[in-house]
């Protein structure tokens, strides 16, 4: 995958515990990331969030002084750059009064680093949308922004709703996305009676986009499961 | 509580056996009180006898000797009258009493008495024999008739009078033994869920009061015991965390540090490994706590299974699992429409729990398998390996012996992993129950059945 874009972005650490700030910042700055500032209190947290101005706060729950979800709250009084929070509480009601509060995500602890990163990346893919919409697959090239596919120098003019499932398949990279989540993305619905709709947008889209629409490379089916969309770098 | 009700039950035959026996002694103490009176009013002092003897030994002319001294020894005074009323002899005779009596007086005393002497009379051939008894020795009833309808009344009145006395003693009986089992079934209730080591809320008011207070105060320290266990293992489950994470963080550092010899990044890989063990059974230990002592808030919403089933192994599948283990979803026909009001998060992390146990137990891989199916009135999810199975012993295991949270034995052989009885308790809360079958080398299969509630088609 490339991060190199987002891996220029400035993330901001609060934690109260110095061990755990130089080893989340040892492995943010393992995968590339570069400006990485740190707070060890909610006030800390609040002066480095205004002189830094960082792109992605991660804030522990339990601080010092004060809790995390006060910190967001005061944090968003200037600015609305995505919050994730790392706790040691585990239980359903935290998490719920975190994400209701606004967070983008919610890691528990003790987290896995391969984890940590990869709910990084997607939060910041979510807010930080790459300049050029443009998606490269093994034989056309998608252009989001125009709602075209380009194949073989032949410009092809993508519906609503095939937009809507690539642009789904698309943001989820190279990951399996349930038939539920796009039936959810196209008609608000779940999948219960509209599998052949879904077969033939489907089959409609891998004209488009595939060399051998029998033998798709792109659009790849996950039985039972639903669909991934293999994107070349 | 039904025991309590064949206990009292069991008492009625007790009781009945106390009545006769009350109603025995009653009669033998009567006869023992009145034994020696009823004697001498029925012996050979009595009226009956003496008048019988004096008729015997007396004629117009006078009485033998020999009844004179016995009539003097029980200081009985005797008159013989003729049918004139004339006294022809008499024996000891008070000065008081006349002589001579007119009818009228024969009727009056006939029944009764002469200057308050008690007198029994017998007619002879000769003339009226008549027996004075000494004053207050005898009353006598001096209107002593009945109509006949009375007298034929007297024994249906008195089987009447005893049925109504059984009838009377069984509903006293009755009535309080209701009354005793309204009052002591919600205590007996109580205990019992208090034996379960689950909380209750006792209101009695009445005798019983103090007892019910006694089992609310019980309850109120089992709950707070409780609340301490869970908030100290939730505690504890709370500090190692943050280590934790560290201890992850740099185990997988050293794996991928490319200066690193291969020994030094194996066992920076061990590290890793034992972690996530730790980390895992630090997150069971919290909930199966949280569940065993109700602290864990449930989050229902209607949750379509399929949907649940798909999104989990998406992101297993995104999240990557061993090459050497694949994993499948099958859901049956008709099944795709099923929902259960649940708490989401739980469910799957029962799920993950079986797909983990059974990536664990089949290191050499194996083939995980996700079908949900349903029947008219139930569904059922189930997860299944094509793995190396279980023992029939062992399987007998997992599914009887307690595990060591549920129980006060120290044997380590009951500490098998928590995952299972974590997945027990959220089934346990869902309305669920859980089937293990295994055969070795055949696989292993956990089957959790659910009903079906009736709307489920309304919410498609």
């Amino acid at each position: 995958m490339d991060h190199s874009f987002l891996n220029a972005k400035k993330i901001l650490l609060v934690d109260d515990e110095p061990g755990l700030l130089e080893m989340v910042k040892t492995i943010l700055k393992d995968d590339g990331f570069q400006n990485i500032v740190t707070a060890i209190s909610a006030r800390d947290g609040i002066n480095v969030s205004k002189t830094e101005k960082p792109d992605l706060a991660i804030l522990d729950v339990m601080l010092p002084d004060g809790d995390g979800y006060l910190l967001m709250q005061q944090m968003r009084g200037f600015t609305d750059i995505p919050i994730i929070f790392l706790t040691a509480k585990d239980t359903g009601a935290d998490k719920l009064a975190g994400l209701g509060l606004g967070a983008d995500d919610y890691i528990v602890k003790p987290f896995m680093p391969e984890e940590l990163l990869l709910r990084i990346y997607a939060v910041l893919r979510r807010c930080y949308k790459e300049d050029a919409p443009w998606v490269h697959l093994a034989s056309c090239t998608i252009d989001f922004s125009r709602a075209e596919v380009i194949k073989k120098g032949e410009v092809i003019s993508l519906t609503a709703m095939e937009y809507i499932f690539l642009e789904t398949l698309a943001r989820n990279e190279g990951k399996i996305v349930t038939v539920d989540a796009l039936c959810e993305a196209l008609w608000s619905d779940n999948p219960y009676g509209y599998e052949n709709s879904l077969n033939a947008h489907v089959r409609r889209i891998r004209e488009k986009i595939e060399t051998d629409p029998s033998k798709p490379v792109s659009l790849i089916t996950i039985k039972g499961l639903g669909y991934k969309l293999n994107i070349r770098k | 509580m039904k025991s309590f009700g064949k206990y009292i039950s069991k008492h009625l035959a007790s009781f009945s056996l106390l009545v006769i026996l009350l109603l025995f002694i009653d009669v033998l103490s009567f006869l023992l009180a009145f034994h020696n009176i009823i004697t001498t009013d029925y012996g050979p002092t009595s009226p009956k006898i003496m008048l019988e003897k004096a008729a015997n030994a007396s004629a117009e002319k006078g009485i033998s000797e020999e009844m004179k001294q016995a009539l003097e020894q029980n200081h009985i005074w005797a008159m013989f009258l003729n049918s004139e009323g004339k006294s022809m002899w008499s024996v000891d005779l008070p000065e008081n009493v006349p002589e001579s009596y007119t009818l009228q007086d024969v009727a009056v005393f006939s029944k009764g008495y002469i200057e308050n002497y008690p007198v029994f009379i017998r007619n002879t051939d000769d003339g009226l024999l008549i027996l004075g008894y000494p004053q207050n020795s005898y009353t006598k009833l001096t209107s002593n008739y009945y109509s006949f309808k009375t007298i034929k009344m007297v024994p249906i009145f008195f089987i009447i009078m005893v049925a109504f006395d059984l009838l009377f003693l069984f509903m006293v009986y009755f009535l309080s033994k209701k009354k005793i089992i309204e009052n002591t079934e919600p205590i007996i209730a109580s205990i019992e869920t208090l034996s379960d080591g689950r909380p209750v809320s006792l209101s009695i008011s009445g005798e019983l009061f103090e007892v019910a207070e006694s089992v609310n105060k019980a309850s109120r320290i089992i709950s707070s015991q409780n609340q301490a266990r869970a908030s100290w293992i939730s505690g504890v489950s709370h500090d190692i965390r943050t280590p934790l994470s560290m201890i992850m963080g740099y185990a997988r550092r050293i794996t991928c540090d490319s200066e690193a010899t291969t020994c030094i990044k194996d066992q920076a890989e061990i590290i890793r490994m034992q972690s996530i063990k730790i980390k895992e059974l630090v997150q069971d230990l919290n909930l199966v706590s949280q569940l065993e002592y109700e602290m864990q808030p449930l989050n229902k919403k209607v949750i379509r299974i399929s949907k649940l089933l798909r999104s989990y192994v998406a992101e297993l599948l995104n999240t990557g699992i061993p090459n050497t283990h694949s994993i499948d979803i099958e859901i049956m026909p008709g099944a795709e429409i099923i929902t259960l009001e649940g708490d989401e998060r739980l469910l799957s992390r029962a799920i993950n729990n079986l797909v983990q146990n059974s990536i664990h137990h089949n290191p050499q891989g194996c083939e995980v398998t996700l079908l949900l199916d349903c029947s008219e009135n139930t569904f059922s999810i189930i997860v299944k390996d094509n793995g190396i199975g279980l023992s029939p012993e062992k399987l007998q295991e997992l599914e009887n012996k307690p595990h060591y949270m549920e129980s006060v034995d120290d044997r380590l052989d009951l500490r098998h992993g928590l995952g299972l009885l974590l997945v027990r308790q959220i089934v346990d809360v869902h309305g669920g129950t859980m089937q293990l079958e295994s055969k070795p080398q055949k696989g292993y299969q956990t089957k959790l059945i659910f009903p079906i509630k009736n709307n489920f088609k309304a919410s498609k």
